[in-house]
């Protein structure tokens, strides 16, 4: 039995990204879920289920109630932050391959800019009286308050393993606002960066620079999986969903797995990795697109290596040579990454990942038949493969 | 290069001094009873008679905007307060007054004050959080003759954001201890770096379970040596965390005992860090409860 | 009275309770909330109400004058301030003279309470004929 090409994404929507909406965190959630519905050609009476982050906002019955969604068969949630973006869909597909829902809407919607800032010291993630504030409890205390600083840790462990540098990182931020530069929706549109100003930023955790960070954004992004069959009646060009894995690896921590002996890895995603392989039986080089979730520079690089497009430790030369440019060996974010486009959480990847093999992107990969897409790194992940109908 | 906050003050400042503001009641005995009264000064100078005299240290009392008072428009401390409230500066404290008395006031006399900014100072970090220190001059007149003057200055902060020095109790983010991991914790009080062990296997972070899954164990703990290298390390700049001064050095440091612990490298120059770096525990007590591990330098 | 450099005021004990925190704030014409409503107090990142500075003014002058006399003319009063007073504490002034000339002396005061340095000032003073 196998997931496989069992379920589709036939609708995307989204808001406009921006750095304070103005508006409700619902307000956004019903706004991208209208508009996914209608992409998809359906109404919200289709809708019978909903997915999204134990980190979002906005409870399924609100994001119902809002759009006159009148009953559900089935909510979930995927937690751990950025990680569950592409589980989301994985949650949504297996509701879909499984009879359990028809039409089910994954989203994610949030002022996380004009809001609750993810980049500041959140006091709550210290305090929470669960096993994860215990595991808090040996980092939060002593400075490592922050996600780029959690980060920046493993960061110079790769750098001095691997003999890496800062431009290494840099070089995926220049393609990512390259690509954001010619979108229009990306709030970097028009500003691309060089190597010498990525460099030239200031310090936000020394190995990393501010323009290794990815931005803050308001906005909500939503998909709508159904079945591949009902997808091929519906307006727009489906996009199979032909591998979903989610995957967390040994000495499991959020943002802090420092304790495995390895630590300049992102072992979590090649569990993700080689599920993916293995459900799609395709090869790295069957991959048009990858869509990797670029909240931080050097996790970019590394994940890379997890997913097998180039040796361990040999990210840095893979990025040299123009791989990841649009018309390189594996053309990356064209819609500009979370550095570029916007931080939604990595839900706008996804809808990146569709647009490709629609051919609708604005940066568009010439003939992209398969889209490798991932969630957020340094902790539980998750990962797509799809595929054009 | 200045900041708009920076911009803003310049040009209040370069307003000069507001228009007089007169005082809602002339002097009188009433006010001055009530203050008295509240302060418990029996000075007989200020007590109903020929020769009474008001408090000097009520001079500011008379011009207070009171209780449904609004600020004048051309008073530059208001305009300041309104673009630091702007820029999230929204606390207010007072932290100096320094009021020079030309003579004493008598019941009858009605004052006028007049305000100018004499200067913005920050964005300086305090133990209340990021702000900026606002002095303004005022100065009050009877008629044309002035008979009093005060530089004020408030702190106008950002709450919240309080860092101070690391054993600042408030401002720490404290640990949430578990059943498993409270022994690390009470070492720490006592200046030992305890790592807890299950029959010959070490284990930090400690946890409930030993490798083996053998539920009859019970587990124990070691005191650590304290001695061992950087295995990896940052250094942070921003935002500001609470009870840290930026830039701080985090280290992920391998113990002699083989497992890594994570502390504040104090007192290093970020330029001396580096992989490999020997360090020895340090201990930063933050109140009878809280003592946060650390790590220096090792000579 | 006969001043000398050194000489040591007798301390004043001040009570902050609520009823005087709140009723010299009103006293002084000070409508902020932080020192009436504890509530509000407490959301902008305060323990409690806490005394106003128009209030530490106040009370150093009464200080000074108390030890000084009714005679002595306060010239000026420069405060400054550390900790907050909150309600409930117990605010305990000690000075000393720290300068005289002639009819003119300078006092230097300190304000304590549980948290610490409330208050640090000095306060010039002229007494008719009172210099030594």
């Amino acid at each position: 039995m196998t997931l496989s090409g069992k379920a589709a994404i036939a609708g995307i929507g989204a808001t406009e990204f921006s750095k304070d909406s103005g508006r409700s965190e619902l307000r956004l959630a019903a706004e991208c879920v209208s508009a996914a519905v209608r992409d998809a050609g359906l109404t919200p009476s289709d809708v019978d289920g909903l997915v999204t982050f134990t980190m979002d906002g906005n409870a399924e019955i609100a994001v119902a109630r809002e759009l006159g969604i009148p009953e559900l068969s089935f909510f979930s949630r995927i937690h751990y932050g950025g990680g569950a973006a592409a589980a989301t869909v994985q949650q949504a597909a297996m509701a879909v391959a499984t009879g359990m829902a028809d039409v089910v809407v994954a989203y994610r919607a949030f002022n996380e800019r004009s809001g609750m800032r993810f980049g500041q010291v959140s006091s709550a993630a210290a305090h929470q009286v669960n096993t994860s504030g215990v595991d808090n409890s040996f980092h939060y205390p002593m400075g490592l308050a922050t996600p780029a600083a959690t980060v920046a840790l493993v960061a110079q462990r790769y750098l001095h393993t691997y003999g890496a540098t800062s431009e290494d990182f840099g070089r995926v931020a220049v393609v990512d606002r390259k690509h954001a530069a010619t979108n229009p929706d990306a709030w970097f549109h028009g500003k691309p960066i060089t190597l010498a100003e990525h460099q030239a930023s200031r310090w936000v955790a020394e190995p990393l620079h501010l323009l290794d960070c990815c931005q803050e954004s308001d906005g909500g992004v939503a998909l709508v999986v159904t079945s591949a069959e009902r997808a091929r009646d519906l307006p727009n060009p489906p996009a199979l969903i032909t591998a979903a894995a989610q995957g967390s690896g040994p000495g499991q921590y959020i943002m802090t797995s420092y304790y495995r002996d390895d630590l300049a890895a992102l072992p979590e995603m090649g569990v993700v990795g080689g599920q993916l392989w293995r459900q799609s039986g395709l090869a790295r080089s069957d991959i048009d697109v990858a869509v990797l979730y670029d909240h931080f520079t050097p996790y970019v690089l590394m994940q890379l290596e997890e997913l097998g497009f180039c040796g361990r430790g040999e990210a840095k030369d893979f990025v040299r040579d123009g791989a990841l440019e649009l018309d390189g060996a594996l053309p990356l974010n064209p819609h500009g990454g979370q550095l570029g486009e916007a931080y939604i959480h990595g839900m706008n990847g996804i809808a990146e990942a569709v647009r490709q093999l629609r051919g609708t992107a604005v940066n568009q990969v010439g003939g992209a038949a398969n889209v490798l897409v991932t969630a957020g790194t340094g902790v539980p992940t998750s990962g797509l493969i799809l595929t054009a109908a | 290069m200045s900041t708009p906050i920076e911009e803003a003050a310049r040009r209040i400042a370069a307003q000069g001094e507001s228009r007089p503001r007169l005082a809602r009641d002339p002097v009188n005995q009433a006010m001055i009873n009530n203050w008295v009264e509240a302060m418990g000064d029996a000075n007989p100078r200020y007590a109903p008679g020929e020769d009474t005299v008001a408090p000097p240290a009520m001079i500011q009392a008379w011009t207070m905007p009171g209780l449904h008072g609004q600020r004048a428009g051309d008073d530059p401390l208001g305009a300041m307060m309104s673009i630091l409230d702007d820029a999230g500066y929204t606390s207010v404290v007072a932290t100096n007054s320094e009021q020079n008395y030309h003579r004493y006031l008598r019941p009858g006399e009605h004052v006028s004050a007049t305000n100018r900014l004499e200067s913005v100072a920050g964005p300086k970090r305090t133990a209340l959080g990021e702000g900026w220190f606002v002095t303004t001059r005022t100065t009050w007149y009877v008629g044309d003759e002035v008979v009093a003057d005060m530089l004020f200055r408030v702190l106008k902060f950002r709450p919240g954001g309080g860092t101070t020095a690391a054993a600042e109790p408030a401002a720490v983010l404290r640990p949430v201890i578990s059943k498993d991991t409270e022994f690390f914790w009470e070492g720490t009080r006592l200046g030992e770096l305890r790592i807890q062990r299950w029959g010959d296997t070490l284990r930090h972070p400690p946890g409930p379970m030993p490798p083996d899954g053998d539920l009859d164990a019970k587990p124990g703990w070691v005191v650590a040596r304290g001695t061992g290298t950087v295995y990896s390390y940052l250094v942070h700049h921003h935002p500001q965390v609470p009870g840290k001064r930026t830039p701080f050095v985090v280290a992920l440091v391998e113990l002699d005992e083989g497992v890594r612990v994570l502390g504040e490298l104090l007192d290093a120059s970020p330029d001396e860090v580096h992989i490999g770096l020997p360090v020895e525990a340090a201990f930063v007590r933050v109140d009878d409860e809280l003592t946060l591990p650390a790590w220096k330098v090792r000579a | 009275m006969s001043i000398t450099v050194g000489t040591e005021l007798p301390p004043l004990t001040i009570e902050a309770t609520p009823t005087f925190v709140i009723s010299t704030a009103l006293a002084t014409r000070d409508f902020q909330d932080v020192h009436h409503d504890r509530d509000s107090a407490v959301a902008r990142g305060s323990k409690d109400i806490f005394l106003n500075i128009l209030t530490d003014t106040g009370l150093v002058q009464r200080f000074v004058t108390d030890w000084a006399g009714p005679e002595a003319f306060v010239r000026s009063i420069r405060i400054r301030l550390g900790v907050p007073c909150y309600a409930g504490d117990t605010l305990t002034f000690t000075g000393r003279v720290t300068a005289c000339e002639g009819d003119d002396a300078e006092i230097t005061v300190t304000a304590t309470d549980s948290l610490g340095e409330h208050v640090t000032g000095t306060v010039r003073i002229t007494l008719p004929g009172g210099g030594s």
